[in-house]
C-alpha cells in the first residue's frame, strides 16, 4: 500500500501524528509518552535513510502535497544537501529521545506527556523546515519549532524564563523578517515555489525589492541562529533549558537555520548573484570571524561548564556561516560537511553534559571535581566529542575544520583562517582545563557511579559515529556534499 | 476599493498604533489596540479580504484583546520607565526601527503600484486559483479551496501552531498534565460564591446557543461565504469564554474539562491529519483528497475535494474552539482554574 | 497624487512595522513589548494584503446560483487576488498563538519575579 515513493511525506507525517497520540496517549498512561516517541522517530529515521538512499542512486526527489502540480500546490524537493541534513535531524533527535527519558522523568515528573509532544511537534518542524520546497510553508514550519522551543525552554530553571521570553522576541523578529522577505518576493514575482522563483528571479536582480527580500530573509535567518551580532539570547536559553530539551535544541536549531540559510543562498538566488552582484560576502566573514573568536574567548570566561557549551555554538556558527560566504568549493563543502558534524559533537557534549548534571546535580565547573574517576565511561564519550571540537584526526570535527581552512587559504581571507586555529586552540584550553579539573583533582567520594544505560547507550553511540564519519568524511563528500555544492563558483 | 476609505483607516491605524505603545496603562494600552485590530478588519474589508477581517475581527479583536485583559487582570496594570540607561534603549530601538524602515522604504520605490491588476502578485499564479476553483474543486470562495486544499498543507500545519500554542501555554503555566488537575466539579457552590448580576447571566444564557449555533454555520458555510474552520473555530472558544466570563470559570471547565480538552484539541488535528493520511493509504499523495471517491458514496473526483475540505474544517474548528478555551483559561486563573475574570 | 495613491500603502505598512520594532526593543514593560510584537506582526499582515488588492476586483468569492444555472465564464481580472488573503490567516492564527505564549511566559515571570519591567527582572536575575 504505502510505497517508496510516499517516503517523503512520511519523514514529516510519522512524527506530526504520533505527536497527537502521543497527547492523547499520555492522559491515561504517561509510560506510553516516551516509547511512542521513540518508536515515531525510529519510523521517521528509517524513512529520512531510505529517502538519502534513493537521492543518492537517482538524484533529486520532488513529492506533491495534495497532488497539486507546483506552484499552484506545495511540493517537497529532497535532494544531495537536504537529504542529508534530515537523516542528521532524525538521527539527533531519536538518539536524544532515548536519553531524555531518565532525565525528563526527574525534571520534569508532572509534564512528561506534554514534553513529549511538543518534542515531537519541534522536531516536525525542523524537518518540515528542512524538506520543503516552499518558501511560505517553511514560515510556518518555523513557527512551529520556535513556539515549541519557547515553550520547553521555559519549563526549566527559573532563570529560563526571561531568556526564553528575550527569545521569543528575538525569534518574533527573525521570523517576521523572513515572512517579509518572501513577501517581497511574492509582489516581485507572484509566486512561493522555491524552484519557481529560482526560474523567475534572475530577470529581476538588479530590482531593488530583490535586493532588501534577500537582505530581510538573510537576516531574519541570522536572528534565529544566533549569528554575531544577534546572538546575545541563546547563552542563558540553552543554559538554564532542562537538559532533556537541550540535548535537542543545540545540537539542531541552529545548524537547521544554517541549511536554510545554504537553499536561500543557492536554491533560490543565485551562487553568482550572492557572491558577485552584491558585495558583502567580505563583511559576513569578518562577521563570522568576530562570532568565532567572541564565542571562544566568552567560553572561557565561563565558570558553568554547559553555559560554557553554549558559547561554543555561538563559534560554532560562526565557522558555518563563513565557510559558506567564502564563496569557493572547499567553503562550501566544509560547512555542510560541518553542518553534519557539529550535530553529532554537539550533541555528544550536551548528552555528556545532560549525564554529568543528571549524577552530580550541579552545572559548574568546580562540580567536575574527580569526575572521570566517578564516570569514567561518560568522559571517554565526553573526551571524543571534546577532541573533535578542538579538530583532532580521525574525529570527524578535524575533517570539516581541514575543508573550512583550505577555503580560507583558497580565497586568501587569512582573518578567517586565524580565527579558526585560534578557536581550536582555545578549545584545546577549555577541555584541558576539564581534564585538569576532573583528573587531578581529588572528589570527595571516590566510588564509580555511573549514569544509567538508557543515557550512556545513545552517548556512547554517538562518540562512536564522531569516529565512524570522521574516518568514513571523504566518502561522505564524494557520494554526497560534491553534488550539493552548487556548480560554477 | 476606495482609496478615501484606505488612506483615512490606515491613518488611523498609525495614530492607533503609536497610542498602543505610549499609553502608560496597560489597560489602556489593550483596549487601544483591540480599536487597532477593529480598525485592521475595516481595512481588510476595504481591500476585499472578507476571509482575511472575519479572521481579524474572532482573533485579533475579539480573542487577543480578551487575552491582554486576563492577563493585566492577573498581573499589575503599572507602568514604569526605566530607572537608567532608558536613553540606551530608546537610542536603540529608534536606530533599529529607523534602519528597517529606510530599507522597506527603498524597496516600496519598486514595487508595482498598489491595486493594479497587472501587476505579477495578480498575475502570476492567482488567475489559476480564480478561474479553475470551480472546475477543479466545485468550492466558490477562493480562500477557502485554496486554504483547505491547493495550500491544504499549510493549512494543517497552521492547525498544529494552533494546538502547539496551547499545549505550550499549558506547559508553562500549568504544574500538572491532565492527571494531576484539581477537583472542579464542585458545581454549585463555587457559581454561588462568585459575582452574580442576574441580568449578564441571563443574557448570556440567551446569547450563547446563538452564538454557537452560529459558529457551526460559519464552519459549515465556509465553502460558499467568508468563514470556515478557523472562525468559526474561534466563536465557539468565544461563547465558552464568556460563559466563564459572566458566571464563573469552573462553570465553563465543567462543560470541558482538561482532560476533555486536551483529548478533544488533538482529536481535531488528528481528523485533518487522519484525511491526509487516508489519501496515502488509499494510494494517492498526502492530503490529495480525489483518491476520496472511492470510499464516499456517490461522489466524483470533484466532490470528493468538497467534501473532504468539510471534514477538515471540521477538524480545525474543533482544535481551535478548545485551544482558544485552553489559552484562556490558563491566562486568566494564571493556571491555577481558580477564579476568572 | 499619483504616487500617493500607488504607494501609500507600502509607506504605511514600514511605518507600522517601524511602530511595532520600537516597541519591542525600546519598551520596559514586558506586555508592552507584546503589543509592539503585535503591532510589528501586522504591519506585515498589511503589506500582504495590500499584495492582494485589484482596483475593479470584488472579494474573492465566485459568483454562483443554484440548481441548474451554469457558471458564466469566470475572468480573473474580477475578483481580487485570494493568494495573499490565504497567507494572512495563517499569519494571523500564528500570530495569536505567539501572543497566547507571550503572555503566559510574562505571567511566569510576573509570579517569579513580582515584576513586569525589564529593569526589575535583571536587577533580580543578577542578584
Amino acid at each position: 500500500m504505502i510505497d517508496t515513493t510516499q517516503f517523503p511525506a512520511l519523514i514529516v507525517v510519522i512524527p506530526l501524528l504520533s505527536a497527537f497520540i502521543v497527547c492523547m496517549a499520555g492522559c491515561f498512561n504517561r509510560r506510553l509518552c516516551q516509547p511512542l516517541t521513540v518508536l515515531a522517530l525510529a519510523g521517521s529515521c528509517w524513512a529520512s535513510f531510505a529517502t538519502l538512499g534513493q537521492v543518492v542512486k537517482s538524484g533529486a526527489i520532488h513529492y506533491r502535497l495534495g497532488g497539486w502540480a507546483p506552484p499552484m500546490g506545495i511540493e517537497y524537493v529532497i535532494d544531495h544537501l537536504n537529504g542529508l541534513v534530515l537523516v542528521v535531524i532524525t538521527t539527533v533527535a531519536l538518539l536524544a529521545a532515548v536519553f531524555a527519558k531518565i532525565s525528563v522523568a526527574e525534571e520534569l515528573p508532572t509534564r512528561i506527556n506534554l514534553f513529549y509532544t511538543l518534542y515531537l511537534l519541534l522536531v516536525t518542524g525542523l524537518l518540515g523546515m528542512t524538506i520543503t520546497g516552499d518558501a511560505f510553508n517553511l514560515y510556518v514550519l518555523l513557527e512551529i519549532s520556535a513556539l515549541t522551543t519557547y515553550a520547553l525552554i521555559t519549563i526549566g530553571q527559573p532563570r529560563a524564563l526571561h531568556a526564553s521570553f528575550n527569545y521569543l522576541m528575538i525569534g518574533t523578529i527573525g521570523a517576521s523578517l523572513y515572512l517579509l522577505g518572501v513577501g517581497h518576493l511574492y509582489i516581485m514575482t507572484g509566486s512561493l515555489n522555491i524552484a519557481d522563483l529560482a526560474v523567475i528571479l534572475p530577470e529581476l536582480y538588479s530590482s531593488r525589492a530583490i535586493l532588501v527580500a534577500f537582505i530581510l530573509i538573510m537576516v531574519g535567518i541570522w536572528a534565529k541562529m544566533a549569528f554575531f551580532p544577534m546572538h546575545s539570547w541563546l547563552p542563558n536559553a540553552y543554559t538554564y533549558a532542562p537538559n532533556g530539551t537541550s540535548c535537542l535544541i543545540a545540537p539542531l536549531m541552529t545548524k537547521v537555520s544554517v541549511y536554510i540559510m545554504l537553499r536561500v543562498m543557492f536554491s533560490l538566488f543565485t551562487p553568482a548573484y550572492v557572491y558577485q552582484y552584491l558585495s558583502m560576502a567580505n563583511a559576513i566573514v569578518w562577521l563570522a570571524v568576530i562570532a568565532i573568536i567572541s564565542g571562544s574567548l566568552l567560553a572561557l570566561a565561563q565558570k558553568d561548564f554547559k553555559k560554557m557549551l553554549t558559547y561554543l555554538i555561538i563559534a560554532e556558527v560562526g565557522y558555518m556561516v563563513g565557510g559558506a560566504w567564502l564563496a569557493n568549493e572547499y567553503g562550501i563543502t566544509g560547512a555542510i560537511l560541518h553542518i553534519l558534524n557539529d550535530a553529532l559533537m554537539t550533541l555528544c557534549l550536551f548528552l555528556a553534559a545532560g549525564a554529568i548534571i543528571y549524577k552530580v546535580g550541579g552545572q559548574q565547573l568546580t562540580d567536575l571535581k574527580g569526575i572521570f574517576h566517578r564516570m569514567p565511561v561518560t568522559m571517554t564519550a565526553f573526551m571524543v566529542g571534546a577532541l573533535s571540537m578542538i579538530g583532532v584526526p580521525p574525529t570527524a570535527g578535524f575533517f570539516s575544520k581541514w575543508y573550512l581552512i583550505l577555503g580560507g587559504i583558497q580565497a586568501a581571507r587569512w582573518e578567517f583562517v586565524t580565527a579558526l586555529l585560534f578557536s581550536s586552540l582555545v578549545n584545546a584550553v577549555l577541555f584541558f582545563r576539564i581534564i585538569e579539573i576532573g583528573y587531578f583533582e581529588t572528589p570527595e567520594d571516590k566510588g564509580v557511579n555511573e549514569a544509567p544505560l538508557s543515557m550512556l547507550a545513545p552517548l556512547l553511540l554517538v562518540a562512536v559515529s564522531l569516529v565512524v564519519v570522521g574516518i568514513y568524511s571523504g566518502d561522505i563528500v564524494s557520494t554526497i556534499i560534491q553534488y550539493a555544492v552548487p556548480k560554477g563558483i | 476599493m476606495i482609496w478615501q476609505i484606505d488612506i483615512m483607516i490606515l491613518t488611523l491605524i498609525v495614530i492607533c498604533g503609536l497610542f498602543a505603545i505610549s499609553v502608560k496603562d496597560l489597560l489602556g494600552a489593550a483596549v487601544v489596540f483591540g480599536a487597532y485590530s477593529f480598525l485592521m478588519c475595516l481595512l481588510w474589508t476595504e481591500m476585499g479580504a472578507v476571509d482575511v477581517a472575519f479572521t481579524e475581527a474572532a482573533v485579533g479583536a475579539g480573542v487577543s484583546t480578551v487575552l491582554f485583559f486576563a492577563a493585566v487582570h492577573r498581573s499589575s496594570r503599572q507602568v514604569k520607565a526605566r530607572v537608567s540607561g532608558a536613553m540606551l534603549y530608546k537610542g536603540l530601538g529608534l536606530l533599529a526601527s529607523g534602519l528597517m524602515g529606510g530599507v522597506l522604504f527603498y524597496a516600496s520605490t519598486d514595487f508595482p503600484d498598489w491595486a493594479d491588476p497587472a501587476s505579477p502578485a495578480s498575475s502570476h499564479l492567482s488567475p489559476h486559483f480564480i478561474t479553475q476553483t470551480i472546475a477543479e474543486t466545485s468550492v466558490p470562495n477562493i480562500v477557502t479551496s485554496v486554504l483547505a486544499d491547493y495550500r491544504g498543507f499549510d493549512t494543517m500545519f497552521e492547525t498544529a501552531v494552533v494546538l502547539t500554542a496551547g499545549l505550550a501555554v499549558l506547559i508553562i503555566l500549568r504544574l500538572g498534565g491532565c492527571r494531576t488537575a484539581g477537583p472542579i466539579r464542585e458545581k454549585n457552590a463555587a457559581i454561588q460564591a462568585a459575582y452574580k448580576d442576574s441580568i449578564i447571566r441571563f443574557v448570556t444564557r440567551m446569547v450563547v446557543p446563538f452564538m454557537q449555533l452560529f459558529a457551526l454555520y460559519v464552519v459549515a458555510h465556509g465553502h460558499h461565504s467568508p468563514g470556515g474552520g478557523f472562525q468559526g473555530g474561534v466563536i465557539l472558544g468565544a461563547s465558552f469564554i464568556l460563559l466563564a466570563i459572566s458566571y464563573d470559570l469552573k462553570m465553563a471547565l465543567n462543560r470541558i474539562n482538561e482532560k476533555a480538552a486536551l483529548l478533544l484539541a488533538n482529536t481535531g488535528v488528528l481528523i485533518y491529519g487522519g484525511i491526509g493520511f487516508l489519501c496515502l493509504l488509499l494510494g494517492a499523495n498526502f492530503l490529495d483528497y480525489s483518491i476520496l471517491h472511492r470510499i464516499l458514496p456517490a461522489t466524483d473526483e470533484i466532490a470528493a475535494r468538497s467534501h473532504a475540505m468539510l471534514g477538515v474544517e471540521i477538524g480545525v474548528a474543533l482544535t481551535v474552539m478548545v485551544i482558544v478555551m485552553i489559552i484562556y483559561n490558563n491566562i486568566v486563573s494564571n493556571g491555577s482554574y481558580e477564579k476568572g475574570l | 497624487m499619483e504616487l500617493l495613491l500607488a504607494k501609500y500603502n507600502y509607506w504605511i505598512y514600514a511605518l507600522i512595522m517601524m511602530i511595532g520594532l520600537y516597541g519591542m526593543l525600546a519598551k520596559n514593560n514586558l506586555i508592552k513589548k507584546i503589543i509592539g510584537m503585535g503591532i510589528f506582526q501586522t504591519g506585515i499582515i498589511v503589506f500582504y494584503v495590500s499584495t492582494g488588492a485589484k482596483r475593479g476586483g470584488t472579494i474573492p468569492i465566485i459568483e454562483h446560483g443554484h440548481g441548474e444555472e451554469v457558471h458564466e465564464v469566470i475572468k480573473a481580472l474580477d475578483y481580487v487576488n485570494p493568494l495573499p488573503h490565504v497567507l494572512m490567516l495563517t499569519a494571523i492564527v500564528v500570530s495569536v498563538g505567539t501572543l497566547g505564549v507571550a503572555l503566559a511566559i510574562a505571567l511566569r515571570i510576573y509570579t517569579e519575579y513580582n515584576t513586569l519591567h525589564e529593569d526589575e527582572i535583571l536587577e533580580r536575575v543578577n542578584d
